[in-house]
């Protein structure tokens, strides 16, 4: 008899699965999931509530509120609007994405309508993390034109012919602590996006390669 | 009156979910093999057999109020069994023998086959157990002779691709048994 076909009646024959009862059944059902789907979806808002929360602590430091005294308004508030607009659009997109994904597709869509809810996210954070380093730059540009603080001291440095020094280490100190931050944060994405999409990505190519 | 009318509501919607649920844990039960099957494939001990026996039972229940009833419910199960499987389920870390689980939980019959026929078996669970997630989905469906446009509409291939996929995994076995 050829292999696959012994195969086949062996794999017929043997159907003693352990039986689980109704009440079992019943129970299952009522247990939470703990399916990536979930996984993703937690992860997600605990990134929009992380971003979010970032923005609001910023807001409260000693700095901050120095700045706020510099007539800045202008470029402020746009900003701030901006945010919040960018914020709404990708909480919707996300919701649109995540309402998508349904067992019931087939395998590929399945995973492709993951891939996309993952993907809102990961634009979210590219996004947030392109606004901070541009914040930062007009920050740092408001500072140096308004902060009388900081301009009595660039003034004493000229004095001193170290201007170019104090600019120099105030431009590497921040570039230092945004490439620290960002380095963190992109670790900490690709360690639990990498783990917990690792096979998921590995069928995905799995079956993408054999549409091809 | 609020209080009357959100009553009134409620009621028919519990007992609705009552039946709903009594109707799909009874379907459940009764094709209850077809979930273990997509187990015995994908997990390799007992323990992780039954988390995913749990998982792709909340999937299905999830999934149940879009069951139209257009298909079969066994073939819609091996849909969301399947994808549970492939794609929702967080693999356990565990990892026992494949060997030791396949002769532990499901004993061969060994009355029914000569001693080469059951060597050969044994081989065969080993080698599909070591094939990855794509080619155990199209063994299963294989074995449970599913044809190639249900094959294709389950895993979101073309049939032609399937046809050619599931030629190249059975030669794989075959290769494994006759090296």
């Amino acid at each position: 008899m050829d292999e696959l076909e012994l195969l086949k009646k062996d794999w017929k024959a043997n159907e003693e699965y352990p039986k689980v009862s109704y009440d079992e059944i019943y129970s299952m059902i009522l247990k939470r999931s703990s399916s990536i789907v979930k996984w993703i979806f937690i992860i997600s808002l605990l990134e929009f509530i992380f971003w979010s929360v970032i923005a609001v602590f910023l807001k409260d430091t000693e700095n901050m509120k120095r700045f706020e005294e510099l007539d800045t308004n202008a470029i402020m508030i746009p900003l701030a609007v901006l945010g919040y607009a960018i914020l709404v659009y990708f909480f919707y997109l996300f919701f649109r994405n995540y309402k998508r994904i349904s067992a019931t597709d087939n395998a590929k869509v399945l995973m492709e309508n993951i891939l996309k809810t993952r993907k809102t996210v990961k634009h979210y954070v590219a996004f947030n993390l392109i606004y901070l380093v541009v914040s930062v730059i007009v920050v740092l540009c408001i500072e140096f034109k308004m902060d009388q603080q900081l301009i009595s001291q660039v003034n004493q440095a000229a004095a001193n012919g170290e201007a170019f020094k104090l600019y120099a280490g105030i431009i590497i100190a921040t570039l230092l602590i945004l490439v620290a931050v960002i380095g963190v944060l992109l670790l900490f994405y690709w360690l639990v996006y990498g783990i917990l999409l690792k096979r998921l990505n590995k069928n995905y190519k799995e079956l993408k390669h054999l549409n091809i | 009156m609020p209080f009357l009318a959100t009553n009134s509501f409620r009621t028919p919607t519990k007992t609705l979910n009552k039946s709903l649920e009594h109707n799909f844990v009874e379907l459940l039960e009764e094709h209850q093999n077809i979930v273990h099957k997509v187990c015995r494939l994908y997990t390799n001990d007992q323990a992780s057999h039954k988390d995913l026996f749990q998982e792709i039972t909340i999937q299905l229940w999830k999934a149940y109020p879009k069951f139209r009833g257009d298909s079969k419910f066994s073939t819609w199960m091996y849909r969301v069994a399947l994808n549970t499987a492939i794609t929702l389920y967080r693999k356990s870390t565990r990892k026992i023998k494949t060997q030791e689980f396949d002769t532990v939980q499901f004993k061969i019959k060994t009355e029914e086959y000569d001693q080469t026929e059951e060597v050969q078996l044994k081989l065969m669970y080993q080698a599909i157990h070591e094939l990855n997630d794509i080619e155990k989905a199209l063994v299963l469906l294989y074995l449970e002779d599913k044809n190639y446009s249900e094959i294709s509409d389950t895993l979101g291939i073309s049939e032609v691709n399937a046809r050619v996929k599931m030629n190249r995994v059975k030669k794989k076995l075959k290769t494994i048994l006759n090296p």
